[in-house]
């Protein structure tokens, strides 16, 4: 606030802050530490990708593979004989498969909010994770999308969701949430897929430039698409990468507000609430953070990176952690007071059953996971625990899918008709098929990890001190 | 492939004229000539069969496409059909034919109509010219026709181990008559099901006139009914008692069923329900009072019920006889403590019915002591009802003896050849009569059965039955109407009638049913100078036409009862002592669905849930739950015991039933023991009919066998039960787990004078009671106003136009509905409904279309409880078919959608199967096929594309060609049976040619379940008529939307329950007691009073008035 102002509206004598007290200016802590030059964050990702695959990637690489395989039969052995091979019955006609859906396309949340909405608020610290958080967009898209897909009884027709022209002249109905949901998913995954690849293109050069074999100088040549980090190259990159953020940042809340329409927009009680959408996206970011978190942590370890993932950044995404965790709890009692102010036996039923119900395990397993767990991040002795921040994001993961498991099936099971009240209980095919999922996520995140730039080195160099032409001095 | 029919062989004695032959081995029918027969290129060219070029390729090509893909499961299915190679006459492909016929059964017949397609019967229904059932049928008859196409039916005729053709089975009876003329029938033994077939009569008459020596035995595992058996003994001659209910304002009924049981229900169900009937306000009602051990579907219906042990019955007749001083001194003093706290109940209840002499009626249960049937018919003679409510008729003396006697001549070695003709003996006999060895020890045993049975497989030859739609027959009804059985099909598998067999044995030559028919019809026209023979064949095409003969009821003997006699039948009562807990006593009844087990192997009636306990599969041990309380049976349990423990059953979908072994006189069997309210509290009840060794893919492995502890001296009640727990579970198939309507407006209920008082109570509850009301300003407008002009929401969407001629709506009376389970049948039948097996059944994946919920009550919010006495309310759901439906706004792809006339329409073809329908429909109602249930054997659905594929032929000749299958993965539901309003729509355009008069008259045509309703409680029509009988029925004051406040405005709506309670009876509640739950639940004000009213939302519970008993 400039003098002058302060002159006009005639307090001119006493300036807010008093020249003798100067107020110590904080400093920001270092994004990388040890002042590491350029050189040096270059050498640390490439060699990543350069080195003789390690060990322990093969045998992480074929353990994921053999999971990933239960995936693959589950889907094979559910195509070939019904959907009944699943636990699925009336009434709970959505089981595990669109829990697992609403699990894994709420993980995929965090990548685009790191990007995008991080970038538009000009929050430096991103850069170290917003690489890894992308790719995990993605993978957790991948596996997201396999469930309403192969969900339906009849897959070979699946196509017919989409609005193509046809002799029929039928159209889909616009008017139901899954249309929306097919829009709305497959808009995320391109976008997301743009944004992860337009950010890579600098880094894609570095290692194409480094390439020591044919192979890889051309496979990173064509994918850098001929970047030379000419002055116009940054120009450009930068205006498109800005616009790639603005365009994704909408997105963050449309997909999973819309993922939450799905139930939203049903009369099932325990479904038919508004507060769905805002309530979905701070779940979705919740789960998002703990999987990043989850995933950056072992790297870290791994790699060595803790010069470039400072304690700074796992600080910052355990506050994230912990805002979006109470922002759920406040939903989960948000909804109890609705149920009970809006006097509709059917819902304040929904909701007791909930908490008190048959499925009780399962709620309270989610509370203590989503709303209890996360508060221990208030304490920075917790957050400084790298081990113990760890053990919280899983808690937040197993969390975050007993929650739509809690949203999904109980209210489901148990509606406006007590005769028709049922218990879900999951079949082999079903856990198998879920857990496959872990096995194709970790899959294509092993294979990120080891072809790919898993930081945005270019990125990273700009926030870290060494581009500060002040060195840290005003 | 080269596809080979499976026709059924011609026999060969049907062939007629002259046979010739190619060469000897053709005439002797070698198997090298068939295979000769068959081959398409004589020997030698098909040397590489196997392994030829084109067929290597095939499977080549095959394989490379299914290895490719691995997606065998995708294919279209692939289908065959045959055309006519010349056209038949009368039959034109797609217009079905109707034919008169009946289906007999215990006591009487029930006249029918069968659709027949093809030449196929595919479903029934009944025939209205018999006006006492109004056209409709019971739950065995719907499922009757599925029988025909049993594939496990016994297929061929067996003797001494080997297959036998008709002929050859022709002169084996024919020598049984020859052999056993000399000695004038002795040694030669009938044993046979009680039949009303007046040739049958005839036949045995002629038997019994050549060969007087043999015996005639009569049997029926569920036993002779006691009120016709002190009746004979009454007048002197076979003589029934004829109940009118529908003259009776006051019923009391001690165990007796009579809305399930008997030859008669079907016009007990009618007249009864015609009695509840209150179209208006003011209306009178009937009033029911049960007395009963077992909870029954009539005992479900009852305004009082009083639960006693069935041994108790006497001593309620003896008091009652005192209460309305029927005679002196037959209150004993030994039995007056028998009845613990009855009195009161009784005496109340005795008054009621003596304010209402001449329109009261005492009905006893066919299984009570003779005792109690004799104190009835005193009862019911001092309140005037005889001749009014009760009438006598006699029936044609049959001469039969009973099995025991059969048995009895069989162990003095005096019989050499035994003929049984159907029943099962060995299967269902009493325990203690050994039947089994008894049949063994015969020389020669003949058995003619539809299933090679237990008794078939003791038998040195077996004969193979004929369905009752592809045979020749007679019957009569339960009033003694005789009707014609007609068949509708060639056998399908050249099987004898049991006329025929009885025809062989007695010498005639060629005794085809039809002429035996025929000439005892013959006998019936007079063939005098007025009628000529020719007027007499023409007087026979019109009872084959209308399917009865007017005027040949069972005539009534007007002579009184002569009470002295009765009296001294009456006698002294003498009680077996009160059952308790280590005294338990068991009642034996023949199951709802399967019945004494003949229907074992039906899987629409096998899967058709019990009405009451919603069983499906199995039978159980039913306890009351007093009795699991002492056994510490835990209700249920929940899978994952973290949170608490689940006090009500079944709680985690699936009720795991402690195994119990009962055991009866030195006699165990074992069974699961699933808890029943309403049951006296040490009465155990053993449903018959399950447990059979031996029938086909259906019934094997369908619960326990309640016969093999059932002596001759404890036919229906056993006393000296007793029960233990064996540690074992076993999951039952139940349809429905939760039996608290949890304080919903779900089943709307009132008393009768409550109604009067407050004729728009149904407005009163519910959310709407609350929320602005549904059709807003328009709520006062005409019905066919308010279905197509009313504004529905104010949506941006463009709801679907409701332009149609017509708009249907179907109304549901609870009041009147007995949950008899036949509409869930005739809909199986009718639109090719799936079975989906015990194992899909438990998970929760059965297929009917309609259904019957179930609700118990007990007047607290507490359900944690199961009640011991609870009232009973049922309701059918079918789809509700809403003008804004949940479902149709959900799917993706336009598969459900609505069309001009109301109707929510499923398009299969389109349905990709996301289940989001389901998931949305507030009344779940829709079915998906989870696998291909058409498709798979039923043991083998997870086994996918490697397992069987393919319906049986037999099975596929039941389908309707009017109604596609479904496949797997598509959604299915009520369509109001749109096959048949299109039917009616086309012809009522053919009728009208270029007229605009295209309205379908009221009435023209029913759909499946408003057809079978044998109390008329579904009514359908197009609500635009203002005058159609549906129309009628919405104006009803009772009528509600379920589950209105949702704004789905459902086509189908329902009239709510009333209940009649006498205010004088200690167990008399002012108001229903699910309607107590409701107000409780609600906090609403006491019973009775307007609610909404200041001050009066206290937390008080309302409590039920009355006294419950036990």
């Amino acid at each position: 606030m400039s003098e002058s102002t302060e002159t006009a509206v005639g307090v001119a004598e006493i300036p807010a802050v008093l020249k003798e007290i100067n107020p110590a200016v904080l400093k920001r802590p270092d994004l990388v530490g040890h002042n590491r030059s350029f050189s040096w964050i270059t050498e640390k990702i490439c060699t990543i990708t350069e080195e003789k695959t390690p060990k322990w990637w093969w045998i992480c690489f074929c353990v994921a593979g053999f999971i990933a395989s239960f995936t693959i039969t589950g889907l094979i052995y559910q195509v070939g004989t019904g959907v009944g091979v699943w636990g699925l019955a009336n009434p709970m006609n959505w089981g595990w498969a669109i829990v697992n859906f609403v699990f894994w396309i709420g993980i995929g949340h965090a990548g685009t909010l790191i990007s995008a909405i991080l970038c538009l608020l000009k929050q430096k610290w991103r850069t170290s994770i917003n690489r890894s958080a992308e790719a995990m967009t993605i993978f957790a898209v991948v596996c997201a999308g396999i469930f309403p897909v192969f969900h339906v009884g009849r897959v070979w027709f699946a196509y017919w969701l989409f609005p193509f022209p046809n002799a029929n002249t039928i159209w889909p109905n616009f008017r139901s949430p899954l249309l929306w949901d097919v829009f709305a998913v497959s808009t995320y995954a391109t976008v997301s897929v743009l944004f992860w690849y337009v950010g890579m293109i600098p880094d894609l050069a570095t290692l194409r430039d480094r390439a020591k074999n044919k192979v890889r100088q051309v496979l990173y040549g064509i994918f850098s698409m001929g970047w030379r980090g000419s002055n116009r190259h940054w120009n450009n990159y930068e205006m498109m990468y800005l616009l790639l953020a603005g365009l994704a940042t909408p997105l963050v809340l449309s997909v999973h507000t819309i993922v939450s329409f799905d139930f939203a927009v049903a009369l099932v009680p325990g479904w038919h609430t508004t507060i769905f959408p805002p309530y979905f996206v701070a779940g979705a970011i919740f789960s998002g953070f703990g999987m990043v978190l989850t995933l950056m942590l072992p790297l870290r370890a791994v790699y060595k990176l803790d010069d470039l993932i400072t304690q700074y950044h796992i600080d910052c995404m355990c506050k994230i952690t912990l805002a979006t965790g109470s922002m759920v709890g406040y939903a989960y009692a948000m909804e109890f007071f609705i149920a009970w102010y809006g006097s509709n036996p059917y819902e304040g039923f929904a909701f007791v059953n909930r908490a008190f119900g048959p499925y009780a395990w399962a709620y309270w397993i989610m509370i203590s996971c989503n709303v209890i767990s996360p508060q221990l991040f208030w304490f920075k002795k917790v957050r400084r625990n790298t081990a113990l921040v760890w053990v919280i994001s899983i808690f937040v993961n197993v969390g975050m899918w007993f929650e739509r498991f809690v949203i999904t099936v109980t209210s489901l099971a148990r509606e406006f008709m007590p005769s028709s009240w049922g218990y879900y209980s999951p079949t082999v095919v079903d856990i198998f098929t879920y857990v496959g999922t872990f096995g194709v996520f970790s899959v294509l995140f092993l294979l990120f990890v080891r072809f790919l730039p898993i930081m945005a080195m270019a990125e990273i160099k700009a926030v870290s001190p060494q581009a500060d032409p002040h060195h840290g001095h005003q | 492939m080269k596809r080979i029919p499976q026709h059924p062989k011609p026999s060969l004695a049907e062939t007629t004229g002259p046979r010739y032959w190619r060469s000897l081995d053709e005439l002797s029918a070698t198997p090298e000539f068939q295979e000769y027969m068959e081959r398409e290129f004589p020997e030698g060219a098909s040397g590489m069969d196997g392994v030829d070029r084109r067929h290597f390729m095939k499977i080549m090509a095959a394989s490379f496409a299914l290895g490719g893909l691995g997606f065998s499961g995708c294919r279209r299915p692939e289908t065959h059909f045959l055309p006519y190679a010349k056209s038949p006459e009368h039959i034109i492909p797609g217009v079905p034919i109707h034919y008169a016929s009946a289906r007999p059964v215990r006591g009487g017949a029930i006249p029918v109509v069968v659709e027949t397609h093809e030449a196929r019967p595919t479903k029934i229904e009944g025939n209205p010219s018999y006006e006492s059932f109004g056209g409709t049928t019971d739950l065995l008859t719907q499922a009757s026709v599925l029988d025909l196409y049993d594939p496990d039916r016994a297929s061929e005729h067996r003797s001494a181990g080997r297959s036998v053709s008709r002929a050859e089975l022709g002169d084996l009876l024919a020598g049984i008559g020859v052999s056993h003329a000399e000695g004038k029938g002795a040694g030669l033994a009938f044993l046979a099901e009680p039949s009303t077939s007046p040739t049958r009569l005839r036949l045995v008459a002629a038997l019994r006139e050549s060969m007087p020596k043999s015996i005639w035995a009569e049997y029926d595992p569920t036993g002779s009914d006691g009120s016709e058996a002190v009746a004979t003994r009454l007048f002197g001659r076979r003589s029934r008692p004829i109940y009118h209910y529908g003259k009776a304002a006051r019923i009391l009924s001690l165990e007796s069923d009579f809305l399930q049981e008997g030859g008669g229900q079907l016009r007990a169900a009618r007249e009864f329900s015609d009695g509840r009937r209150v179209e208006k306000t003011g209306g009178e009602m009937n009033r029911l009072y049960q007395i009963e051990s077992h909870l029954t579907v009539t005992g479900g219906m009852a305004d009082h019920r009083l639960r006693l042990p069935s041994s108790r019955m006497a001593a309620v007749a003896a008091h009652l006889a005192e209460r309305l001083e029927v005679r002196n001194a037959v209150a004993d003093p030994e039995t007056e403590g028998e009845i613990g706290d009855a009195f009161e109940w009784l005496d109340a209840c005795a008054e009621d019915l003596a304010a209402h002499r001449g329109e009261s009626l005492v009905v006893a249960g066919p299984h009570l002591p003779d005792q109690v049937h004799a104190l009835c018919f005193l009862i019911n003679k001092s309140l005037g009802n005889v001749g009014e409510t009760v009438e006598f008729v006699e029936l044609p003396e049959t001469g039969a003896e009973s099995i025991e006697t059969l048995a009895a001549a069989i162990r003095d070695d005096e019989i050499r050849t035994l003929v049984i003709l159907e029943g099962n003996p060995v299967y269902n006999c009493a325990v203690d009569m050994d039947w089994a060895t008894v049949q063994k020890s015969v020389e020669t045993v003949i058995r003619l059965g539809y299933h090679a049975d237990e008794t078939s497989e003791l038998a040195d030859t077996h004969i193979a039955g004929v369905h009752y739609l592809e045979a020749w027959g007679d019957a009569r009804t339960e009033d003694g109407t005789i009707v014609p059985i007609q068949p509708m099909i060639m056998p399908l598998f050249d099987g004898l009638t049991e006329l025929e067999t009885i025809g062989r044995i007695l010498g005639l030559t060629n005794p085809d049913s039809y002429s035996l028919v025929r000439e005892t019809f013959g006998e019936r026209v007079p063939v005098t100078d007025e009628f000529t023979r020719a007027d007499a064949d023409r007087v026979f095409q019109k009872f084959l036409h209308d399917g009865l003969i007017e005027g040949t009821q069972y005539p009534r003997i007007e002579r009184p009862i002569q009470s002295g006699k009765a009296e001294d039948m009456a006698g002294r009562i003498r009680l077996p002592k009160a059952p308790d807990r280590e005294n338990l006593e068991a009642r034996f009844v023949a199951d709802y669905t399967v019945d004494d087990g003949r229907f074992a192997n039906n899987g629409w009636l096998q899967e058709c849930p019990d009405p009451i306990s919603k069983l499906t599969w199995d039978n159980a041990v039913l306890i009351s739950p007093r009795l699991a309380d002492e056994l510490g049976i835990e209700p249920g349990r929940s899978m994952v015991q973290v949170a608490r423990k689940d006090p009500n059953p079944g709680e985690d979908g699936r009720l795991r039933a402690p195994v119990v072994e009962v055991a009866i006189g030195g006699r165990t069997v074992r069974g699961p023991a699933v808890i029943q309210p309403g049951l006296d509290n040490y009465t155990i009840v053993l449903p018959l009919g399950y447990g059979r060794s031996r029938t086909g893919r259906v019934g094997t492995g369908a619960g326990f066998n309640a016969y093999s502890v059932r002596g001759s001296g404890n036919l229906h009640t056993a006393s000296g039960a007793t029960l233990s727990l064996t540690g074992e579970t076993y999951v039952v198939a139940n349809t429905q787990e939760h039996w608290s309507m949890e304080g919903r407006a779900i089943v709307r209920e009132a008393n009768l004078d409550d109604y009067h008082a407050h004729p728009e109570f149904v407005d009163h509850l519910g959310m709407e009671s609350h929320t602005p009301p549904v059709y807003g300003k328009d709520k006062n407008l005409p019905l066919s106003e308010q279905v197509v002009d009313t504004p529905k929401g104010n949506s941006l969407y463009e709801h679907p136009v409701f332009d149609g001629t017509h708009q249907w709506g179907m109304t549901i009376d609870l009041n009147t509905c007995t949950g008899c389970n036949a509409c869930v049948v005739a809909c199986q039948s009718e639109n090719n409904i799936p079975i989906v097996g015990r194992d899909q059944v438990r998970r929760g994946r059965e297929m009917h279309w309609i259904r019957l919920d179930r609700y118990y009550s007990s007047g607290s919010t507490d359900n944690t409880k199961i009640p011991e006495d609870p009232q009973i309310s049922i309701q059918p759901i079918n789809c509700q078919q809403c003008e804004n439906a949940t479902c149709e706004m959900v799917c993706p792809v336009n598969a459900t959608v609505h069309d001009s006339e109301g109707l929510n329409v499923m398009a299969y073809n389109r349905c990709v199967g996301t289940r989001y329908c389901a998931n949305n429909c507030p009344y779940k109602v829709r079915r998906f096929n989870f696998f291909d249930y058409q498709q798979r054997e039923l043991d083998k659905l997870y086994q996918g594309p490697l397992g069987p594929k393919g319906m049986p032929e037999l099975l596929q000749m039941a389908q309707n060609p009017d109604v596609s299958i479904r496949m797997r993965g598509v959604m299915e539901k009520c369509t109001y049976c749109t096959q048949r309003i299109q039917k009616a729509k086309i012809d009522r355009k053919v009728q009208a040619q270029d007229s605009p008069d295209v309205e379908v008259p009221d009435g023209t045509f029913q759909v499946a379940c408003e057809q079978v309703c044998p109390t008329r409680s579904i009514v359908f029509g197009n609500v635009l008529d203002s005058e159609s009988h549906v129309s009628k029925m919405k104006e009803s004051s009772r009528d509600y939307s379920l589950l209105g406040y949702l704004n789905t405005r459902p086509r189908t709506t329902y009239l709510a329950k009333l209940r009649n309670p006498n205010p004088e009876m200690p167990d008399s509640n002012s108001m229903p007691l699910s309607r107590v739950e409701y107000e409780n639940k609600n906090h609403v004000g006491a019973p009775g009073e307007e609610h909404g009213g200041a001050g009066d939302h206290g937390d008080h519970e309302i409590e039920t008035d009355g006294g419950r008993h036990g």
